[in-house]
């Protein structure tokens, strides 16, 4: 439309006057007046004016309202550059810029808005470190509580410099400095928890987190707070209190395994096992790091081991102590001394554990080391000792080989025997005098010892004192006899004298074990009963070899008649007579019976009466002994022979008797079958 | 000695033994009939390999030994005096003779044809079997000795009797007049029993404690080689040693049997060993086994040394 480049203006003009047209027309057609139109007009015109300048009013209005406002955003700006400390940038710039003030407002709000935007940036900043600042400062104290971020900003409202916020940054710097080294201490010190805790065997993560349950968490943060600081290291010192103690427990065992071991040489496998012991036995506490060697565990594993080695030694104690006390019985034993027992009860005693076992070795020691020293002061005494025992046993094996009828045969090991009784007798002859020799010896060092000298707890002295009296009682006996041998010997002379033969004179007197038993008893008790026996002997013929050979075995003690009796070989060659008995025997009834008359008047042996009864009396004999058959033969030899005395009565009863205990096992199978027979018989009378 | 045999058996036992304690027993030299005297007042008769009882003969009393003549006759000794001959064949038996006193060993002698009786009349008789019986005509001699004879052993022509007190004497059955030996047992206790050597060099001589001596005839030789074999013992305490006397060692020892050992014999040949079991008062009247006779084998390993003697009897 070409119309449309009509410029608004004009195109308004263009309607006032159209308007102006038609209200003219409308005048007209009203007729107003002239003076009414023109005051209408005027006030047409008026109101116009009266607009114009409401319109300029208000554009004026504007403007001062925009210079207003540039003034407002300068003076903001100026505020917000001051409180950011930096210097206004713009200012008046106005007055050089020719721009119009619409443009400067913008300008200048644009800049205001820069700037605010800049120190809301800044603002923001500066919240950001504080906030930083507020939550490290926190953490340390340990506090949760925040201070509103408000108002720590609202008091920084006015500086909101770099400087300031340089010092901030420098300050939440430091903090965080702050921070770490207290993380790093925290982490020291958990490490070092950890460490104690494995050494000693216990829950890392329980004890952590019993200071702080952010402590056993490995990747969430932890507190760093004093309090929790403060609490870790108490924590810290109390466990490693705890691993010294429990060290030390460890290096008192170590040292006891150590000492045990030496004490009993344990071999070096078992003592490998404990190795890691005894290695720390001497370290310190910083320097015991593995793991588990201070566990309550690992430490009663040690103890039992420690108590176990314990056990062992008392054991083996006890072994030393039982063989010290067998060797100490030896050597009581060998020098013929009584173990003292009181010892022997501690011993018993050990078990119990009453007695310390340590005491009694001790005193095992001392026992054994004083009864040694006790063996060497009697060992010369003792050696006489046991040579007179040895001694007088000799002496009692001499006896009994004289008693001996078979000695003189020839006999496998004869040889031997004759020089054993040679240096017996020898052996004997010296006894008086050692007996005496070592009873002086005794007496000497009972003196010195202040003690009795026992063998086997017996004084020795009473022993030599019995063995003397003895010998004196035997040496009185054999007096006696040798005194009753000589009277019967005047017995004989007179005899011979009377009747003129000579009498051989076998008796059977086999003093095999008589001797001692005889000396002690009245000899006419032991005559009376001897003299039927004596008899039957006699008359038995069979026995005469034997008789023969007893008689010329006797012993001079108990020879009343001299040794010159050619009984052995005489006898001896009588053997070969089968049927008829010995013919040499004879008076030996008459012997009996003259005996036997005499012992039943005269109280002592003394044969002064001899009378002659010859038949009668053998025959009253014959119900003893075994075997009685042969008296006839042996009463009708009788009255050719002499009367020989009889030699030692006393001994025939011994003699016979043990004759009679001789018996075969079927000897007394058929005595008892025999006596079974008759009992019952008995019965049926 | 320990044995490398399996558990030992005692031996085969016979059927019908004595009644009462078995005295003796003893192998024929030409089977192995088996004599057996006891205290029952029997003599059996068995034949040990077939265990079959032959012969049964009553006497007066307890017989106290026997032994053998030959397969078809034997003699015995018995306690109620008499020496009797026992004719297998016949089933009967006669007197021989009689001591004074039981009669405790017999001994048949083939070199002399003579019956040789001991007892504890304490006389050796000496009796010929081929003469008609009644004492007067048999009757050879009767030999004095120091004591009651309590047993005899004969080889070749010697005799060892041993008797109460210890003697022992030894004859040369070609001369009785008198001892060709008069010795003492070197033990210590009553003589038990007295065993010849088979070879004829000596005797071995037992006694009541337990011990065994070993003696020779001629001391010279004693100190030559010596030649003591093995022989067996029986004890009172069950058991049946077998030793080798030249080492001086025991070789074996069967277990033991149910009561004393009274009695032991070798076969002819050595294979057969019977062994009497059968309490011999040696504790007096007490309850006692079973009397027994139990026959066993003899082992080579059992009885042999270096030397061989296959046991003495």
């Amino acid at each position: 439309m070409s119309t449309q480049r009509i410029d608004p203006l004009v195109q308004v003009e263009t309607t006032c006057r159209a308007l102006l047209n038609e209200l003219q027309i409308i005048w007209e057609e009203v007729g107003e007046t002239y003076a009414d139109r023109d005051e209408m007009l005027l006030e047409l015109e008026r109101e116009c004016v009266e607009v114009y300048r409401r319109k300029v009013d208000q554009a004026n209005h504007s403007k001062a309202h925009i210079r207003q406002t540039i003034a407002d955003s300068e003076a903001e700006l100026a505020a917000i550059c001051s409180a950011m400390g930096e210097r206004p940038v713009h200012i008046r710039q106005s007055d050089q810029n020719i721009g119009s003030l619409k443009e400067e407002l913008r300008k200048i709000l644009s800049q205001v808005e820069e700037m605010k935007k800049r120190k809301e940036e800044r603002r923001n900043h500066f919240i950001d470190v504080l906030d930083q600042i507020e939550m490290i400062r926190n953490e340390i104290n340990g506090s949760t509580e925040s201070v509103s971020s408000e108002t720590v900003v609202d008091e920084t409202e006015t500086d909101l410099s770099l400087m300031r916020l340089e010092e901030l940054h420098r300050q939440l710097h430091e903090l965080l400095k702050e921070k770490s080294n207290r993380l790093k201490q925290v982490q020291d010190h958990l490490n070092t928890l950890n460490s104690l805790c494995s050494v000693m065997g216990m829950d890392f993560k329980l004890t952590a987190t019993e200071v702080h349950p952010s402590l056993g968490d490995s990747e969430g943060s932890r507190s760093i707070s004093n309090n929790t600081l403060e609490q870790l290291g108490t924590e810290i010192n109390k466990l490693r209190e705890v691993k010294i103690q429990r060290m030390e427990r460890l290096q008192d065992l170590a040292t006891t395994m150590l000492e045990l071991w030496n004490l009993m040489d344990t071999p070096i496998e078992e003592q490998q096992k404990f190795q890691n012991v005894t290695c720390n036995v001497a370290a310190s506490e910083h320097e015991i790091t593995e793991p588990n060697t201070l566990s309550d565990d690992f430490i009663n594993y040690v103890e039992e081991e420690v108590s176990r080695l314990e056990d062992l030694k008392s054991s083996k104690m006890k072994e030393i102590i039982l063989k010290k006390r067998a060797e100490l019985k030896e050597i009581s034993t060998k020098t013929h001394l009584i173990p003292d027992t009181q010892l022997e009860d501690a011993i018993e005693a050990i078990d119990s554990g009453v007695v310390d076992a340590a005491t009694i070795l001790e005193q095992i020691e001392l026992q054994i080391a004083k009864v040694k020293e006790e063996a060497f002061s009697r060992k010369e005494i003792l050696e006489k000792v046991e040579k007179w025992l040895a001694a007088c046993e000799e002496e009692s094996w001499l006896e009994e080989y004289n008693r001996d009828e078979n000695r003189y045969n020839a006999g496998r090991g004869t040889h031997l025997t004759l020089k054993r009784a040679e240096k017996a007798r020898s052996l004997v002859n010296k006894l008086p005098g050692r007996v005496e020799a070592l009873t002086s010896k005794i007496m000497a060092w009972e003196e010195e010892r202040g003690s009795e000298f026992l063998y086997d707890g017996t004084p020795v002295l009473s022993m030599l004192e019995d063995y003397a009296n003895l010998r004196e009682e035997k040496e009185q006996e054999r007096r006696r006899l040798r005194d009753q041998k000589r009277l019967q010997g005047q017995l004989i002379a007179e005899q011979e004298v009377l009747y003129g033969a000579k009498q051989s004179p076998p008796k059977p007197q086999s003093a095999k074990k008589g001797s001692k038993q005889c000396t002690g008893v009245p000899s006419t008790k032991k005559v009376a009963l001897g003299g039927p026996m004596l008899q039957a002997h006699k008359l038995d013929s069979v026995n005469s070899l034997r008789i023969s050979q007893t008689r010329s075995n006797k012993k001079t003690e108990f020879m009343l008649q001299n040794d010159a009796i050619p009984a052995s070989p005489a006898f001896n060659r009588g053997q070969d007579i089968a049927d008829a008995p010995f013919r040499k025997h004879p008076s030996n009834g008459v012997n009996t019976n003259e005996i036997e008359s005499q012992l039943k008047t005269i109280p002592t042996n003394d044969p002064s009466n001899n009378t002659m009864t010859p038949l009668k009396t053998i025959s009253s004999v014959d119900e003893e002994n075994r075997k009685p058959k042969a008296m006839h033969s042996t009463a009708s030899v009788q009255m050719q022979t002499d009367i020989t005395p009889p030699p030692t009565l006393q001994t025939s009863l011994v003699e016979e008797t043990h004759e009679e205990m001789e018996q075969s096992f079927e000897e007394k199978r058929l005595a008892l079958m025999h006596s079974d027979k008759q009992i019952p018989s008995m019965i049926q009378v | 000695m320990t044995s490398v045999h399996p558990p030992p058996v005692p031996g085969r036992e016979l059927s019908n033994p004595p009644t009462d304690g078995i005295s003796n027993l003893r192998f024929s030299n030409h089977s192995d009939n088996l004599l057996v005297s006891s205290w029952d007042k029997t003599v059996r008769l068995y034949d040990a390999s077939a265990n079959v009882l032959r012969g049964e003969f009553m006497h007066g009393g307890p017989v106290l030994d026997c032994c053998f003549h030959d397969d078809s006759s034997g003699f015995s000794a018995s306690a109620d005096n008499k020496v009797r001959r026992i004719m297998f064949s016949h089933g009967k038996e006669e007197i021989l003779g009689r001591h004074d006193a039981p009669v405790r060993c017999i001994e048949y002698s083939y070199a002399a044809g003579q019956v040789i009786t001991g007892s504890w009349d304490k006389t050796l008789k000496c009796w010929d079997p081929r003469g008609a019986s009644g004492q007067e005509r048999t009757l050879v001699g009767t030999y004095p000795q120091p004591e009651r004879v309590y047993s005899l052993s004969l080889v070749g022509n010697r005799l060892v009797v041993a008797t109460a007190g210890r003697h022992v004497n030894v004859y040369d059955l070609r001369n009785m007049s008198q001892p060709e030996q008069r010795r003492e047992s070197s033990l210590k206790y009553q003589t038990r029993c007295v065993r010849c050597y088979p070879n004829g060099t000596g005797y071995a001589l037992s006694s009541v404690e337990g011990r065994v001596a070993m003696e020779f005839f001629d001391l010279s030789e004693a100190s030559q080689a010596k030649k003591y074999g093995t022989f067996a013992t029986g004890g009172c305490d069950g058991f049946v040693n077998v030793w080798d006397g030249n080492n001086k060692k025991r070789l074996y020892q069967y277990s033991k049997y149910p009561t004393s050992v009274a009695a032991l014999s070798f076969s002819r040949d050595g294979r057969l060993l019977a062994v009497a079991s059968s309490y011999t008062f040696e504790e007096g009247d007490k309850a006692h086994e079973p009397d027994a006779i139990f026959v066993r084998s003899v082992n080579e390993i059992e009885v042999k040394p270096k030397p061989k003697y296959m046991g003495s009897e």
